[in-house]
């Protein structure tokens, strides 16, 4: 059992590694995590702009936002995935390759569950913070800029991490749109192989386990450093973002 | 837009007209006329929920008015204007909050010298050089690098009035400074807030520190039920409180 699957990591790396690439699209584990990464670094931008809309006093910006967050939230992902596949031709006429269709769908899946960390963050701040920076001069999108998201994001750095590695998992869901990820290469694999199922699919998940469970421990690592932080332990140098703290006493109207 | 600068020899720099404010129902300010003139120091007090903290925040608009005008050197306050027109405005009106609100990620220095950079466009180093003379005016010189958890709240809310100052506004306006500090620490603030009076700072104070009202004000407002029943120098004020109610307040005090 364990010399059938070395020996299949021994034929099959590569293909596990980076799909058909060069002789074809990029794949295997190379393209999971270009995925994933894109798809966060795309994905947090807009989900920094779904929460502002979310926290808008604009009723037009507020309302179509909420309910794409809703929707979003509240629709199983591969749902999202295969709207995306048989919708985009569709609509655009334009022939989308599954890569993007992907990426396209966990950037909207993740922005809609990022924005809601996004917004719980800055609200946990409390209305004084806010406060104090307009009674200086500064303008909202200054106040949100150097007061309010330094503390919010940095808080929800762990929350972040947790999403990516959500995100890490949610791209397997590709497989039904031929996107040629990890898994799409593992069960290239397991078609040639026919007779070794098993052996191929616990590599797969192996794989996954390892990728997710090392950066859930970063995830915890981090999470426990801002908690001390947070209790205003720790060395601290000047330059490095500090510790994030909502005031003691809140504002009493 | 800026309102024409008209106002009487500009010796009033803020001037309350018939403002008046509701949450919903509920009437809070019920048609405030008042004055400061530049360089007075008025103290604000009055029973909880008369509207004291929602009058001051309506000065520098952190509320928005139903009615009426506040006029602050001249310019109305609550007009229609910009919104960069609005920072504008705000930034020349120091604000010191009960709650301090410093800003918890940065540290001493940087709370101080943060807006007059990003505000202002006042070279870093040089905001850096007048933030470090400013801690240094309210005792903490030697806090510049500490953040603002590793502060009492005594060094907190002397930090807040720093920050506020680096605006170089004409104007202070506090709303409760020293409520939610230990008894140990209200000394401190309130011997920084006398020292700015001393130096001709036009302040509104909303504060029950009798004592500092006694000493430093040079009017009281007594404000009730969203009006202002009484006004008077703190001589009259607290030998013979003309209404009731100011009367019924000072006796409550003293217990
Ligand atoms: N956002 C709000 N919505 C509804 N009512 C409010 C709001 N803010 C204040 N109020 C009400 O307005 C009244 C005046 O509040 P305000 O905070 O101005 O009183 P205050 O004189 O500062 O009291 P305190 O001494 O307790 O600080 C209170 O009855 C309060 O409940
Ligand atoms: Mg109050």
């Amino acid at each position: 059992m364990i010399h059938d699957m070395i020996a299949i990591i021994d034929e099959y790396w590569l293909l596990l590694l980076i799909g058909q690439y060069p002789n074809g699209p990029l794949g295997g584990l190379a393209n999971t995590l270009i995925l994933s990464a894109l798809s966060i670094v795309i994905a947090f931008p807009f989900a920094i702009l779904l929460a502002f809309a979310r926290l808008s006093s604009y009723r037009a910006l507020r309302w179509p936002v909420t309910v794409l967050v809703y929707v979003t939230r509240g629709v199983p992902l591969l749902m999202l995935v295969l709207w995306s596949y048989f919708l985009v031709p569709l609509l655009t006429g334009a022939d989308v390759p599954s890569f993007l269709t992907m990426l396209a769908t966990l950037v909207v899946y993740q922005g809609a569950f990022l924005s809601e960390i996004i917004r719980a963050g800055i609200v946990a701040l409390g209305q004084g913070q806010m406060d104090a920076a307009r009674a200086l001069g500064h303008s909202w999108f200054g106040a949100m800029r150097y007061v309010i998201l330094p503390q919010a994001l940095y808080n929800m750095i762990p929350s972040m991490l947790s999403t990516f590695v959500a995100t890490i998992k949610d791209t397997t869901l590709g497989y039904v749109i031929n996107v040629p990820d990890l898994t799409f290469a593992a069960s290239q694999v397991n078609n040639q192989l026919l007779t070794q199922p098993f052996q191929v699919f616990l590599i797969l998940a192996l794989t996954y386990y390892v990728i997710c469970w090392s950066l859930t421990a970063l995830t915890n690592v981090v999470e426990r450093r801002i908690t001390r932080r947070r209790a205003g332990l720790g060395p601290r140098r000047r330059g490095e973002i500090a510790l994030p703290l909502t005031p003691k006493v809140t504002e009493q109207l | 837009m800026t309102a024409p600068v008209s106002n009487i020899g500009n010796d009033q720099t803020i001037r309350l007209a018939d403002v008046r404010k509701s949450y919903g129902d509920y009437d809070v300010l019920k048609g405030i006329d008042a004055t400061v003139a530049r360089g007075e120091v008025v103290v604000i007090c009055g029973p909880s929920g008369s509207g004291k903290s929602t009058l001051i925040r309506t000065v520098n608009r952190l509320e928005e008015i139903n009615s009426g005008s506040i006029f602050f050197e001249g310019q109305d306050v609550h007009a229609p204007m910009s919104g960069r027109d609005l920072n504008r405005l705000r930034s020349r009106i120091g604000f010191v909050f009960q709650s301090f609100n410093l800003f918890p990620h940065l540290s001493a220095v940087d709370n101080v010298a943060m807006s007059p950079i990003r505000v202002k466009g006042v070279p870093a180093a040089e905001a850096r050089e007048k933030a470090l003379k400013l801690l240094d005016r309210v005792g903490l010189r030697e806090k510049a690098e500490s953040y603002p958890a590793q502060l009492s709240g005594g060094q907190q809310q002397r930090v807040a009035i720093a920050r506020a100052l680096a605006m170089e506004p004409p104007v202070m306006l506090f709303d409760e400074p020293t409520s939610a500090l230990d008894p140990e620490m209200v000394g401190e603030v309130l011997s920084v807030m006398k020292s700015l009076a001393a130096e001709g700072m036009t302040m509104m104070c909303v504060t029950h520190e009798m004592g500092f009202a006694r000493d430093v004000a040079d009017r009281i407002w007594f404000i009730d039920g969203g009006q202002i029943i009484e006004t008077a120098t703190p001589e009259d004020f607290f030998k013979n409180p003309k209404h009731p109610r100011a009367q019924r307040f000072l006796a409550d005090l003293r217990h």
